[in-house]
C-alpha cells in the first residue's frame, strides 16, 4: 500500500500512479448460471458494471465468450478439472463464487496442450472477476480508486486531458475518505451506509442509502431514491441527475461546464435529429420517385393517378364478375332453361315469400350442414354419406344462391328491356342470356357507377352511399333468388310462379276441390258440391 | 433437500460426459438481490417435481433444474421487475422413445422480497413450502398434480388474494391461515382436496371453494369462526359442529371468534366434511 497526498487532485493523481498502485478487487457476481448435461458443460455469469462472461466446453470445443480457444476429448484432464470447478460454482453464490473462480489456476498435472487452453480460461475468469483497485492512505484519510477495467483509466486519461480542470473544481475542497470509481457504475443500496466522499468518473451512481460525505459525479449520472441521504454536498460536472427523490443536505451544485456541455450537447443533438428528418425525408422521397405506380401513402408521382387507377380497377373487377355470372347464367339457360324460368316466375310472383324463405334458409344452413353431418355420423350406415356431405352441401348452397341470383338478374333484365331506359334497348327479351347479362349490369350498376364516381374529387360520400345501395341491391336478390330456389325445389315446382289465386290458394290449404254451380233461373240458388277427402 | 441436490449435481458435475445413458441436463441458476424492489414471479413447469422454499441467501431466485435437453429448454428470465421461470418445449411432436425418469425443479425464493407468485403446473408433483415468502398475490394453476402446498410461516405482506386452480389433482393445502389474505379461490375440476385452515389468521377472510366432482375435506382450527355456505348437487356435507341458520351453517363460536371466514362452497358430485382440529 502507497501513501498518497491527497491534497493533489485526486483522479489525474490516482491515474498517474496508477502502475504503481493498482490492486485487485473481484467484482460482485449479479447472476449465475452453471449447465451441465451429457456434450455441454458450461458456466455463465453476469457481474457488475454489465460485464458478462461465458465459458462452455461444447461437444469437444472450447468456447470464450462465443469464441473457440481450444478443444478437449470427453474425460480428458482438462474436462474432468472444469466439471470439478463447475461442481463447486453451483455451491457458491456471489463473493465466495466470485473469489473462487478468480482464484482458480491452470491445474499442474495437465498436458501442454490442455493446458494452453486452460491458460485462456484462468485468463479469461481473471480478466472478467478482477477490477482494479488503488487504495491510498495518508493522515487526512483514505483514498480508494476503483477501476472497471485495465483500459478504464487510459480512456479516462485521453478522454479528460483538457476536463483536468474541471475534474479539480469538482473536487476542490473536499476532505475526509475518498472512494473514486472509475468507468463503474455504483449501487448504494437502501439501509446501507458508506463512510466519506463518493466519486465516480465515467459511471452511474444510484444511491439508495446514506452517504455521510459528499458526491461527485464526473461525467455520468446519479440517481437518488426515494430514501437516499446525501449528508455533505453533490458535486455534478459534465454529469446530470436522472432522478432526485432522495435527500441532500449540502444542496446540489452543478459545474458550470455542465451548462455548458449540456447546452453544446442539445444543440448538436437538434443539428443530428434535423439532420437525420431531412435525410430520411430525402431518402423517402427519392423512393416514391423511383417506384411509379406503387401502392404507397406518401406524395409521388403516381399520387394524381391513383383514383383514377383505383376507379377502373374496380370498375374492371365488377365487369369481370357481370362477365363469370353472365357465363354461369347462359350455362343454367342452356342447359336448365326450364327450372330457371321457374325460379325466375316465382322470384318475380313471390318476391316477399321468396325473401323470406331465402332469409330463413341462409339462416338455417348452417344448423342443417352440421346437424346433418352429425346425423349421419351417429349412424354408422350413413358416415360414407357423411364424407360426401360436408363438402357437397356447402357447394350445393353456394350453387343454389348463384342460381337465384341469374334468375333474378334475369328477371332485372327483363324490366330494363320494357323500361325504355336509355341504353337499354340492347337487351332482348327474346333472349334470355343477354337478358341475364343485362340485368347483371343493372344489378351492379350500383357498384360501377361508384366505381366511377370515386375517381372524381370529394365525392367521397356519393360514393359510399352507392356501395351501400349495391350491397343493398344484392343481398335482397340473392335472398330473393335462393328462396324461389328453395320454393321451387331447384325449379322443379311451380307452386309459387304465377299470380296468388285466391281459390287456388284456399284448395291447396284445405286439400278440397270446390265447384260452385249457379242456377240462372234463380239467383238466390246456389248448389254446393263438396267432395271433401279427410285431411 | 439442499444437500441432497448439492450432491447430485455434483455427481452429475464431476461425472465425465461419456457417463451418461440419457441427455439429462442440469442447470443452476441464481441471481443476486439488487433492491427490495417487489418482483412478480412466473413458474411454468409442465412435468415433473417441483419443490420452491424461502431463502435467506441473498439471492432473489435461486434453481436447480434437472429436463431432458431433447425435449426441454431451461428459461429464466429477469427484467427488473418481472421474474420469469421454468421449461419450455423445444420437441414439436410426441416422442417415441419412453421416459420413465422425470425432471425436477428445486426453487428457492428470496424471502422478504415482495412478490406476485404466479405457478403454473401441468403434470407434476409439487411440494411448496410459501412460508417465508412475503407474497403480495399468489395463484396456483395445474393440471394432472399431486400439490402439496404449506404456508410454513406468516406472510408479512396482506395478499389480495389467493388462487388455486386444480384440474385433476389431489390437493392438500396447509396453513392457509398463514398466507394473509383477504380472499382465498379454490377451483378444483376432479380430485380429493384437503383444506387446513390453521395458521396464524391475521384478518377475516373470504373463501370460495368450486368444486366439481371430488371428495373435499375441510379442516378448520376450533378458535377460527366460520360460516359455510354450500349450493351443491349430489353433494353431501359432514357438518359435524356447525349449526343451520338460514341457508349457512355456522361455528358455534362464530359471533366471538378473533377471526371469521366465509366459506362459499359451490360443489357437484361428492363429498364435503368439515373436521374440527385443536
Amino acid at each position: 500500500m502507497l501513501q498518497l497526498p491527497k491534497c493533489l487532485t485526486a483522479v489525474a493523481l490516482a491515474a498517474a500512479l496508477v502502475p504503481l498502485t493498482l490492486g485487485a478487487q473481484v467484482r460482485d457476481v449479479i447472476s449465475k448460471e452453471v449447465s451441465v448435461g451429457r456434450s455441454e458443460a458450461a458456466l455463465r455469469l453476469e457481474l457488475t458494471g454489465d460485464a458478462k462472461l461465458e465459458i462452455s466446453f461444447e461437444d469437444g470445443q472450447v468456447f470464450v465468450d462465443g469464441e473457440p480457444v481450444g478443444s478437449f476429448k470427453t474425460g480428458d484432464d482438462l474436462e474432468i478439472a472444469w466439471r470439478a470447478l463447475l461442481g463447486q460454482a453451483v455451491a457458491l453464490d456471489n463473493d465466495a463464487l466470485s473469489r473462487m473462480l478468480s482464484d482458480w489456476t491452470v491445474p499442474a498435472d495437465l498436458a501442454t496442450e490442455l493446458a494452453a487452453v486452460a491458460q485462456e480460461i484462468d485468463q479469461a475468469l481473471e480478466d472478467a472477476l478482477t477490477s482494479t483497485e488503488v487504495t491510498a492512505d495518508d493522515d487526512e484519510g483514505t483514498v480508494s480508486v476503483s477501476i472497471g477495467d485495465d483500459a478504464s483509466i487510459l480512456r479516462v486519461l485521453l478522454n479528460s486531458t483538457n476536463r483536468l480542470g474541471l475534474m479539480q473544481q469538482a473536487l476542490e475542497g473536499i476532505a475526509g475518505d475518498f472512494k473514486i470509481h472509475v468507468e463503474e457504475d455504483v449501487v448504494i443500496p437502501e439501509g446501507s451506509r458508506v463512510d466519506g466522499t463518493v466519486v465516480v468518473i465515467g459511471g452511474s451512481l444510484r444511491i439508495g442509502g446514506d452517504v455521510d460525505g459528499d458526491v461527485v459525479v464526473v461525467n455520468g449520472t446519479l440517481e437518488l431514491l426515494e430514501d437516499a441521504k446525501v449528508r455533505g454536498e453533490v458535486r455534478l460536472a459534465d454529469a446530470r441527475i436522472t432522478k432526485n427523490l432522495g435527500e441532500v443536505d449540502g444542496g446540489i451544485v452543478k459545474l458550470l461546464d455542465d451548462d455548458r456541455n449540456l447546452e453544446t450537447e442539445i444543440r448538436d443533438r437538434i443539428r443530428d435529429e434535423l439532420r437525420g428528418e431531412l435525410r430520411s425525408e430525402l431518402r423517402s422521397e427519392l423512393r416514391n420517385v423511383t417506384r411509379l405506380g406503387r401502392e404507397d401513402d406518401g406524395f409521388s408521382l403516381m399520387s394524381p393517378l391513383r383514383p383514377v387507377i383505383r376507379g377502373v380497377g374496380g370498375l374492371m373487377e365488377n365487369l369481370i364478375a357481370v362477365f363469370i355470372l353472365g357465363l354461369l347464367g347462359a350455362m343454367a339457360v342452356a342447359f336448365a332453361g326450364g327450372n330457371v324460368d321457374a325460379i325466375s316466375e316465382t322470384a318475380r310472383h313471390s318476391p316477399g315469400r321468396s325473401a323470406m324463405v331465402g332469409f330463413a334458409g341462409t339462416l338455417l344452413l348452417l344448423p342443417v350442414w352440421v346437424l346433418g353431418a352429425v346425423a349421419l355420423v351417429v349412424s354408422i350406415i350413413g358416415i360414407p354419406v357423411a364424407v360426401a356431405w360436408l363438402p357437397l352441401f356447402p357447394l350445393a348452397a353456394a350453387a343454389a344462391a348463384v342460381m337465384g341470383y341469374v334468375a333474378v338478374a334475369r328477371n332485372t333484365g327483363e324490366w330494363l328491356s320494357d323500361s325504355g331506359y336509355p341504353w337499354t334497348s340492347w337487351i332482348r327479351k327474346s333472349n334470355p342470356i343477354i337478358t341475364v347479362f343485362g340485368g347483371l349490369l343493372g344489378l351492379m350498376f350500383a357498384f360501377m357507377a361508384a366505381n366511377v364516381i370515386s375517381i372524381a374529387p370529394f365525392m367521397g360520400f356519393l360514393t359510399g352511399l352507392l356501395m351501400v345501395a349495391g350491397v343493398i341491391v344484392t343481398i335482397m336478390a340473392v335472398q330473393i333468388g335462393f328462396g324461389a330456389v328453395i320454393l321451387t325445389r331447384g325449379g322443379r315446382r311451380r307452386e309459387w310462379s304465377a299470380p296468388l289465386d285466391a281459390d287456388a290458394a284456399w284448395e291447396a290449404a284445405m286439400d278440397v276441390d270446390v265447384e260452385i254451380e249457379v242456377d240462372p233461373t234463380n239467383d238466390d240458388e246456389v248448389v254446393n258440391d263438396e267432395e271433401g277427402r279427410d285431411a | 433437500m439442499r444437500k441432497a441436490l448439492l450432491l447430485a449435481v455434483l455427481a452429475a458435475t464431476a461425472m465425465p460426459a461419456g457417463v451418461y445413458g440419457q441427455n439429462w441436463r442440469t442447470v443452476t441458476k441464481s441471481r443476486k438481490i439488487e433492491n427490495n424492489d417487489p418482483v412478480r414471479v412466473f413458474v411454468d413447469y409442465g412435468s415433473g417435481h417441483f419443490t420452491v422454499k424461502a431463502s435467506d441467501e441473498g439471492q432473489l431466485y435461486s434453481m436447480n433444474l434437472r429436463y431432458d435437453e431433447d425435449r426441454f429448454e431451461p428459461v429464466a428470465e429477469f427484467s427488473g421487475t418481472r421474474l420469469e421461470l421454468g421449461v419450455e418445449s423445444t420437441s414439436n411432436g410426441w416422442s417415441r422413445r419412453g421416459r420413465n425418469e422425470s425432471g425436477q425443479f428445486d426453487l428457492e425464493l428470496a424471502r422478504g422480497v415482495p412478490m406476485d407468485l404466479e405457478l403454473n403446473f401441468g403434470v407434476v408433483q409439487a411440494d411448496l413450502d410459501l412460508g417465508g415468502l412475503a407474497l403480495t398475490d399468489l395463484g396456483l394453476r395445474t393440471g394432472a398434480s399431486q400439490t402439496t402446498i404449506d404456508v410454513s410461516e406468516p406472510n408479512p405482506e396482506v395478499m389480495e388474494r389467493a388462487l388455486f386452480e386444480v384440474g385433476a389433482a389431489e390437493f392438500t393445502a396447509r396453513h392457509l391461515g398463514n398466507l394473509n389474505a383477504d380472499r382465498i379461490e379454490v377451483n378444483a375440476g376432479v380430485g380429493e382436496l384437503t383444506l387446513w385452515f390453521n395458521g396464524r389468521w391475521q384478518r377475516n377472510a373470504s373463501v370460495s371453494i368450486d368444486m366439481g366432482l371430488g371428495a373435499l375435506e375441510l379442516r378448520i382450527p376450533e378458535s377460527l369462526g366460520v360460516r359455510l355456505e354450500k349450493d351443491s348437487f349430489l353433494t353431501s356435507l359432514d357438518s359435524e359442529g356447525m349449526v343451520k341458520r338460514g341457508d349457512a351453517y355456522y361455528s358455534l363460536d362464530w359471533e366471538t371468534a378473533d377471526h371469521q371466514i366465509s366459506i362459499d362452497l359451490d360443489a357437484a358430485f361428492g363429498s364435503v366434511k368439515v373436521v374440527w382440529v385443536r
